[in-house]
């Protein structure tokens, strides 16, 4: 059992262990640099700079946009997404959920998370160090990952998606996880699922990414990840009390769309900016951005107004959240037409699995599963079919134009990304559930998260 | 009894089933777009026009959303926000379909755009000479698109609280693709208007005057509140006004700004204008009110910095900042009255959408034909005050026919849609309200 003092102490010394190594890592390698090496440096240096990558204003002031618009999409965007739609006893406790996930990840991601996903690969697997604190992410681009902006706009960049996708994850506990295991299980999940899949995925040297799987902003890395953790999230943890019995109407659902709307804009940066660069492709990814989620929504909106007989708000809310999920790893590879149908694609799947849900009974509190699980694999599968190389010299042709291969390689990415994040979270939730307890006490969740995790009422 | 079979078959899962071996059809069928390196891409250009269509996404969602849902009655809230939402995710598709072919496609006898364009074949990254030639030509596309999504939204203000959800689909979606592309061609696609010498930086015209005049046809044809004039129907929640209002100012940079198209000095000297006459107007309103009523409003203050923006939005690109605070005064005395006026005559434009945007439209056109200045903006024009008389008269022009253009078809359009799904919801249904009614929701609960 841990004492809060001993907790303290911990994170304390960790802390300063880390700023020595840091500092070390800094002195040491400033140090085993060969002398000779210094020399031809700088005797090349004239001729080095001209040709080397040179940065970009535009890109970089569209990197720098998009960097702030994801942000938005985190805080306030997510946390009144989901803050609107739990009971108003509940509503602080979700919202500072993701608000304190943009602090804690940020954090991590400079300490440690940057290095383990983007630094130097080690066997396919993980990435080095040797960036640890950031040691040696300057300001000079790096031409493996963008090459006309400064070295930290990418890794801020970056930094932001690390964020949103332990936040995601939120939904799923949503009104009964304890604020302190909540801590340790995201600093831990950002740790060893979110970065090992982003090096895997993205950086250079990462096995999938050199498999041929494509991911231009995240839909294994954040939305599959995230859904498939949010189900092994909702199957080890119980279910709220009264769940199935009680209507448990959502306290504010102006509030959700406002959070909708936001994660639209803030979409953007996430898709479009993704391109790490201004121009054609990130021109094209946001309008197959904005397309594929207006399909959705309508395609939500529709496919309820059938079955249930009145369109919803928040299924159009939801669908529209769908279809920017769905298009999220296309979005660099598809043209307009083409993110149609993977916004019509978006809408009918997840509205369908949404409805499974209550059939199953396992309770995601907020659709995590449904929409970014569900969303996610098929905008994954989607890519493979629709991908083109008109579109993108890069990426590679799918299915409609000749490279069925593709779809395999695809859902082979789907399915590992599943199984990586729904085994890593599911050890992760047992340990801390024997060592910390995952839920509040029964008297804790009635009273709700406000007051009994942090002492305050949302309104008076 | 045909029609209403034929509505089914549309909703009907079979149907759907065709759109989706259509549209896959459609997919593998469409042309590879990208075809990069002819034309010469800014990235700082680019970058910008990127950004201001994101800015102008967030005027409509949610700026736009909250500013009118803030001020309807709490059982109304949802079927407010949903309207804007909706209208959203609607005319994106409309425009990448067809609607961008009928506004700014290849010109028709300087009526309407051609289909060449139609789902978005031919436009591709390529700079279009004339739409921005230092950025993709899809950048415009979707800067427009945002343009064309916010037009329709505005006006759902004159028709708060008591239209059907279908009907609003139905008229916003026809009022898109019958006024609102043809508008746009006269004025920014090279049809008549533009010929006519017509000056419209960002939408005084096709975006403000053609949603006032479009929202005062609603407010008569669709009639009045239940209880409109009676009782007293408070707004439920002015932070989210005003929060809403702060949005629209926040976007509206894109809007404005962004119409130059690039990171220039035109861009710059747009931005300046349009937060000077937004001040201006918001400081106007307060003191009028005052004056007037006796205490100073927060809606009146945040109504005001609304009626600056949209009365600068037409002149934002071609006047300097002695200009902008003219006509920032102008529009807050003007807006207010316009809506003091409202309350004489008695037709119900709940949110104020006609003497917001018709009378900020109308003045804003109007003053570019008197401030607009060749020192400022060489591509445009001089005004009035500049030596060029002429300019007014052309001015004036353009704000009628755009008015009577917009009040004829949306009459015919909503009689349309009143004869076929039919406009209000039943005085039951306004009772309840329309978030159970149309939505089977509440807002909070």
């Amino acid at each position: 059992m841990f004492t809060r003092m001993g907790v303290m102490h911990g994170i304390l010394s960790a802390f300063t262990c880390l700023m020595l190594f840091a500092g070390g890592a800094r002195v040491s390698a400033e140090e085993t640099k060969p002398p000779v090496a210094v020399a031809s440096e700088s005797v090349l240096q004239a001729p080095a700079a001209a040709s080397a990558p040179k940065i970009d204003t535009g890109d970089t002031t569209w990197v720098l946009v998009s960097t702030a618009m994801v942000l938005a999409m985190t805080a306030p965007g997510l946390a009144l997404f989901y803050g609107g739609m739990v009971r108003s006893k509940n509503a602080l406790g979700t919202i500072m959920q993701s608000f304190i996930l943009l602090c804690l990840i940020s954090v991590q991601w400079v300490l440690w998370g940057y290095s383990l996903a983007f630094g130097p690969d080690k066997g396919h697997i993980i990435g080095g160090l040797e960036w640890l604190g950031l040691n040696g992410v300057g300001l000079d681009p790096n031409a493996d990952y963008a090459a006309t902006i400064p070295h930290q706009a990418f890794m801020a960049f970056q930094m932001m998606f690390a964020v949103i996708t332990p936040a995601l994850i939120t939904g799923a506990f949503a009104e009964r996880m304890r604020f302190s295991t909540f801590l340790v299980f995201s600093l831990l999940w950002a740790t060893f699922i979110y970065d090992p899949l982003a090096h895997w995925v993205w950086a250079v040297g990462g096995w999938l990414r050199d498999f041929g799987a494509l991911d231009f902003a995240g839909g294994t890395v954040v939305h599959i990840s995230s859904g498939a953790s949010a189900l092994a999230c909702a199957l080890v943890m119980r279910t709220r009390l009264g769940y199935g019995k009680e209507h448990m109407a959502p306290h504010n659902l102006p509030m959700t769309v406002l959070g909708a709307a936001l994660l639209w804009f803030g979409w953007f940066g996430f898709n479009a900016g993704s391109a790490v660069a201004s121009g054609a492709l990130a021109t094209s990814a946001f309008v197959v951005t904005n397309t594929a989620t207006a399909a959705a929504g309508l395609a939500w909106m529709i496919a309820e107004w059938v079955h249930r007989g009145k369109p919803t708000v928040l299924g159009a809310a939801s669908g529209a959240v769908a279809g920017l999920v769905a298009i999220t790893p296309a979005s660099g590879f598809v043209g307009p037409m083409a993110s149609i149908l993977i916004g019509i694609g978006a809408g009918v799947l997840c509205y369908m699995a949404v409805m499974l849900k209550a059939k199953l009974g396992y309770d995601d509190s907020l659709d995590v599963v449904g929409i970014h699980g569900v969303g996610g694999t098929w905008g994954a599968l989607a890519t493979g079919i629709f991908a083109s190389k008109a579109i993108n010299a890069a990426g590679a042709d799918g299915l409609l134009y000749g490279n069925p291969g593709q779809v395999m390689i695809q859902a082979g990415a789907v399915l590992v990304s599943i199984g990586f994040a729904f085994i890593g979270t599911f050890i992760i939730l047992k340990v801390l559930d024997k060592t910390m307890g995952l839920c509040v006490s029964e008297g804790e969740e009635r009273m709700g998260l406000d007051l009994s995790q942090h002492e305050e009422r949302a309104y008076s | 009894m045909r029609i209403v079979h034929r509505a089914r078959w549309i909703l009907s899962p079979r149907s759907f089933a065709g759109i989706w071996y259509l549209m896959i059809g459609l997919a593998w069928l469409s042309p590879a777009w990208a075809q990069e390196g002819a034309g010469k891409i800014d990235t700082g250009d680019t970058a910008w026009v990127l950004t201001s269509s994101a800015l102008v996404l967030a005027m409509t969602m949610p700026g736009l959303a909250l500013f009118y849902g803030g001020l309807v009655r709490s059982k109304n809230v949802l079927g407010t926000l949903v309207q804007t939402l909706a209208i959203l995710a609607l005319v994106s598709l409309i425009w990448v379909v067809f609607g961008y072919s009928l506004a700014f496609g290849p010109d028709v006898g300087g009526v309407i755009g051609n289909l060449d364009w139609i789902l978005l074949s031919g436009v591709g990254f390529t700079p279009h000479a004339v739409y921005g030639a230092t950025i993709p030509h899809q950048a415009f596309m979707v800067f427009q698109l945002m343009f064309a999504a916010i037009t329709p939204a505005l006006f759902t203000g004159a028709f708060a609280e008591r239209m059907k959800f279908s009907a609003l689909l139905l008229f916003s979606g026809l009022w898109a693709v019958v006024v609102y592309c043809p508008l746009a061609h006269w004025i920014w696609g090279g049809g008549w208007l533009a010929k006519f010498g017509a000056l419209d930086f960002a939408g005084g015209a096709v975006v403000h005057i053609s949603s006032g005049a479009a929202a005062l046809v609603c407010a008569y044809v669709v009639g009045a509140r239940k209880g409109y004039g009676t009782e007293y129907l408070a707004p439920h929640n002015l932070p989210m006004t005003v929060l809403g209002a702060g949005l629209l100012w926040f976007g509206w940079f894109g809007f404005n700004a962004g119409s130059a198209l690039g990171a220039n000095a035109n861009a710059v000297s747009a931005f300046v204008a349009t937060h000077i006459a937004a001040v201006t107007a918001t400081l106007v309103w307060i003191i009028v009110e005052w004056q007037h009523r006796g205490k100073p409003t927060v809606l009146g203050a945040a109504t005001g910095a609304v009626a600056g923006l949209a009365t600068v939005t037409p002149a934002s690109g071609y006047i300097g900042v002695g200009a902008a605070i003219a006509i920032g005064i102008a529009a807050g005395i003007a807006c207010y009255f316009g809506i003091v006026v409202k309350g004489k005559i008695g037709y119900d434009d709940a949110l104020d959408v006609v003497g917001v945007h018709g009378v900020g439209g109308l003045l804003g056109i109007l003053s570019v034909g008197l401030f607009a200045s060749k020192g400022i903006n060489a591509a445009g024009a001089d005004g009035l005050l500049y030596g060029n008389p002429g300019q007014l008269w052309v001015q004036f022009v353009t704000a009628m026919v755009t008015a009577a253009f917009s009040v004829v078809v949306s009459y015919v359009l909503l009689k349309v849609v009143d004869a076929t799904v039919g406009l209000r919801v039943s005085t039951e249904e306004e009772m309840t309200g329309v978030d159970l009614s149309q939505h089977n929701e509440r807002a909070y609960s």
